[in-house]
């Protein structure tokens, strides 16, 4: 078991070392990105890729060669939908939001599953008619961009802060993704896209597996829909084509198998964040009237690269065993935090004394804007970030100790704890419904 | 044994059913159908005596041959029919269920989808819908409990059927539809689309895809547009436009080999490179950035546009181009050994590499061909435009992929061959000219296109359960 999961990491080698690469060039070239407002904003603009990519990860996981084309413009989809229901004022609380945008994203994947179980034909072609019937749909609903998000979203694309509630998701997800890791229904998910035949045998019931992974895809699909969503502020049905392309190269650079059974959320991420520090970097040269076309052929050149790459992983970590990704990662994550404090510092030592006797250590070292420049707003975080950021901080305590616990048990039973995250779930929005005497789950809220 | 060999030659270049009742029959379906094609053709008015009967004789001719082949189908089934008798009389309701069951779901989907559509769209409640729908139903019953018949062609069976049916339906509903303008549009369509499935074609006969075809069609308009302008001979730079498609092919294949499972992605990375390092080619030492201005010469415009002439008859040679190639392609297939090794390989590549068939040499000339005729494509669409525009191929993108799965080529390999695209490439084109003609915009085209490639693959497409594969 061990050596196997090592062996699957050694996939992860070749996003770490592209990510240490990309982020030191991108700290030199465009130091604006270590402010809070440039993590921010990269927070936001990589959210919807990422969230994409897991979508896409989860289908890849899960066998049969499927790589959902259609995620893309499933994605569009659900923006345009949102985007035309609130402009006609029908979804102004953002629970009714998310119900919508989930209940969307999960109806088009368990029909993608149910077509694929029961009628049998070979996932690329559902996901190919569901590409061009999408892509269709999105022009007849929305036929240009525009609209307008939700209100309550308008606040989340500013990308002035780093704790924005698009963090929140992504943390979520991610987190969501590895509390999923420690239940029996992922390993026969595994097991399933690894080796159907053997898993169906074996008495794994593969239908409803199946099912359940275009679920979880369903969700994160919608999940990237709201953060692309208050990312543009409105709606754009012709952006599907273009994410779909990216976030297949962002699933093949954090390494996921194709032909399934290999792959999590941290190749995927990786893949998604190089993917976006490689426009980044790119948009930091200056190619003039040939920038477009610059990137295009980098993504082609990196992407084709990458997979050659991913040929010869087995090669290479037969002679450099000794080296465990997340030492790696470690190494060059320590290397890079290097460079980037000292490009987020270096004016602060060259140029004026009174900073450093005035700023507080923390002010620098924790990316933190120094208060005297807000003149008005005495705390930096509002109070729904604090929230949000409280938030997240419980969930990543919750899931660390369940993980805990459940390797210290030795069990691969988490059902209590998947239990107790529903409950909190739906006492959270019991809570939320009784705080608020506005709220009102569907209507023109105004 | 030797009945097994008479029947192989039965099924040679014209096929002979064995009783003669059969064959005049045919002949007499063949001369009523070139009849009334005669009777259509006069009263046109526009077109030449010449090229009527001309027209009128081929059709006859394919109609023949195309009735004779059926025949011979269906003598083959119903002497292997006579030997399997069926028992099972108990439970009778349930296998009449079990049997139609497919048929009977996609009946009841396509009557919801019309009651939809006549309830959501006014202008569509009409008699003539009503009659196109009826029509519809009927072909599907046609094609499941006909289809049956058909061992092999069966894909290719529904896709006649369909195409028929489709013709037969925007005739009635579509004002010129049939006009030898139309149907000259329709075939010149076709013509790019079919050269364009070549190379996909032969790539899922090897279980791959290629999806740098839109890219290598687009890189290949502007490449030669601006290797025109920069004063290159034309036919070497058509000559040198192909070779690099090729070159672009090999790269494809070489880099895919030994990542069958990725040709997908491998080959969608190659499509962007070629495309972002051409425009930037293209645009080093000019201010319109990625944008060729030139004029195309006259003999390409001739080959592709709309109005251009092959040997003084009224249709551009592209069509005659498409046609030999499909011709050669189909009989090449099937009569070459490098075709049946193709087929072998796509099979099963093990017991193909046991007798000797290099894999390497086969995958990587596949790529080659897909690249070479991608870029033909893109040098062909530039004579048809008269300018060039790197977006030229991105309707390919999915539209190859479409006509060989709707076609009837199995992405798996081994399975299928050209001619099935090219009845997959037509369906695609008619259905396109039919929702143009009722006045469909473009974005319900592509909504239509993909819901219809699922119903079709599922007729003929299935996979079999995990049960079966244990």
């Amino acid at each position: 078991m061990a050596k196997s999961s090592s062996s699957s990491n050694a996939y992860l080698l070749v996003p770490i070392a592209l990510i240490a690469v990309l982020l030191s060039t991108a700290v030199i070239r465009g130091p604006s990105l270590v402010t809070p407002a440039g993590i921010g904003s990269a927070i936001i603009v990589a959210a919807p890729l990422i969230l994409a990519t897991y979508a896409l990860m989860v289908l890849a996981v899960a066998g049969r060669g499927t790589v959902d084309l259609a995620v893309g413009p499933l994605l569009a989809f659900i923006n345009v939908v949102v985007v035309k229901l609130s402009t006609a004022g029908y979804l102004a609380s953002p629970i009714a939001t998310f119900i919508v945008a989930i209940g969307l994203g999960m109806a088009y994947q368990l029909l993608f599953a149910l077509i694929i179980i029961f009628v049998r034909v070979q996932p690329i072609i559902v996901a190919l008619s569901g590409f061009l019937a999408l892509t269709g749909i999105n022009l007849v609903i929305l036929p240009r961009p525009g609209g307008s998000a939700p209100e309550f979203m308008m606040s989340w694309g500013s990308g002035t802060s780093i704790f924005s509630p698009v963090l929140l998701i992504i943390v979520l997800a991610t987190l969501g993704w590895y509390l999923f890791t420690a239940t029996t229904f992922y390993s026969n998910l595994k097991m399933m896209g690894y080796d159907e035949r053997a898993a169906w045998t074996s008495g794994v019931k593969t239908d409803i597996v199946r099912i359940g992974a275009h679920l979880i895809a369903g969700i994160y699909v919608a999940l990237g829909a709201l953060c692309y969503t208050a990312l543009i502020s409105s709606g754009d049905p012709t952006q599907g084509q273009n994410m779909t392309l990216t976030a297949v190269t962002a699933l093949v650079l954090g390494g996921v198998a194709l032909s399934g059974g290999r792959g999590g959320a941290t190749g995927a991420l990786m893949g998604a964040v190089s993917l976006w520090l490689i426009g980044y970097v790119l948009a930091t040269f200056n190619f003039g009237a040939i920038q477009a076309f610059m990137t295009q052929m980098v993504y082609g050149v990196i992407l084709v690269l990458s997979l050659l790459l991913t040929l010869l992983v087995p090669v290479i970590s037969r002679y450099v065993s000794f080296i465990s990704p997340w030492s790696a990662f470690l190494v060059l994550g320590l290397v890079v935090i290097g460079v980037m404090l000292h490009v987020a510092t270096s004016g602060t030592y060259g140029g004026a004394e009174h900073h450093i006797v005035q700023g507080a250590l923390a002010d620098r070292y924790f990316l933190v804007p120094p208060a005297r420049f807000g003149g008005n707003a005495g705390k930096f975080v509002s109070g729904t970030q604090w929230m949000a950021l409280l938030a997240g901080l419980a969930a990543i305590a919750f899931v660390a100790t369940a993980r805990l616990i459940n390797a210290e048990g030795g069990a691969r039973s988490m059902g209590l704890f998947l239990y107790i995250v529903v409950a909190v779930l739906i006492l959270a929005l019991f809570a939320a419904a009784v705080i608020q005497p506005e709220f009102r789950l569907l209507g023109r809220g105004g | 044994m030797s009945e097994l060999q008479t029947d192989r030659a039965r099924f040679a270049l014209l096929p002979i059913p064995r009783s003669i009742a059969l064959v005049w029959l045919n002949v007499v379906l063949s001369l009523i159908v070139a009849a009334i094609g005669l009777g259509v053709g006069f009263s046109q008015g526009k077109l030449a005596a010449q090229e009527v009967i001309l027209f009128t004789v081929l059709l006859a001719a394919v109609l023949f041959i195309l009735l004779n082949y059926v025949a011979v189908v269906f003598e083959a089934r119903a002497a292997a029919g006579d030997q399997e008798q069926t028992d099972a009389e108990s439970g009778r309701i349930r296998g009449l269920w079990q049997q139609n069951r497919v048929m009977i779901i996609a009946m009841a989907g396509l009557l919801i989808l019309y009651l939809l559509i006549t309830a959501g769209v006014p202008e569509f409640r009409s008699i003539k819908n009503l009659i196109a729908f009826l029509v519809l139903e009927l072909i599907l019953v046609f094609a499941f409990k006909v289809s049956g018949y058909f061992a092999d062609g069966r894909s290719a069976f529904i896709g006649l059927i369909v195409l028929f049916a489709l013709i037969v339906i925007s005739s009635f509903s579509i004002e010129g539809f049939l006009s030898a303008s139309n149907v000259r549009a329709i075939l010149l369509f076709a013509a790019f689309l079919g050269i364009a499935s070549i190379g996909q074609t032969m790539v899922a006969l090897l279980g791959g895809l290629d999806l740098s075809i839109p890219f290598v069609i687009g890189s290949s308009n502007i490449a030669l547009l601006f290797l025109i302008t920069v004063g290159v001979p034309s036919y070497v730079a058509f000559g040198f436009i192909l070779v690099l498609g090729g070159i672009i092919g090999l790269l494809n294949g070489i880099m895919s080999f030994r990542l069958q499972g990725q040709a997908l992605i491998v080959t969608l990375g190659t499509g962007f490179a070629v495309a972002g390092f051409t425009q930037i080619m293209t645009s080093i030492g000019s201010q319109y950035a990625g944008n060729v201005f030139g004029t195309v010469p006259p003999w390409l415009a001739n080959l592709a546009a709309m109005n251009g002439r092959f040997f003084g008859l009224p249709f551009p040679p592209t069509i005659i181009i498409w046609v030999v190639l499909a011709i050669l392609l189909i009989v090449g297939l099937r009569i070459t050994s490098w075709g049946r090794n193709l087929y072998a390989l796509g099979g099963n590549r093990r017991s193909a590499s046991l007798i000797g068939i290099s894999e390497l040499k086969y995958w990587v000339a596949c790529y080659v061909i897909s690249g070479v005729f991608a870029a033909l494509t893109g040098c062909l669409l530039l004579g048809w435009s008269g300018g060039a525009f790197i977006g030229v191929g991105d309707p390919y993108l999915f539209t190859t992929l479409a006509a060989v799965v709707i076609g009837g080529t199995s992405l798996l390999g081994g399975n299928g061959g050209y001619g099935f695209t090219v009845i997959g490439v037509l369906v695609l084109q008619v259905l396109t000219s039919f929702l143009l003609g009722i006045g469909l915009k473009y974005e319900w085209q592509q909504f239509i296109f993909g819901l219809l490639i699922l119903p079709m693959v599922a007729l003929y497409g299935r996979s079999p359960h995990i049960r079966s594969t244990v």
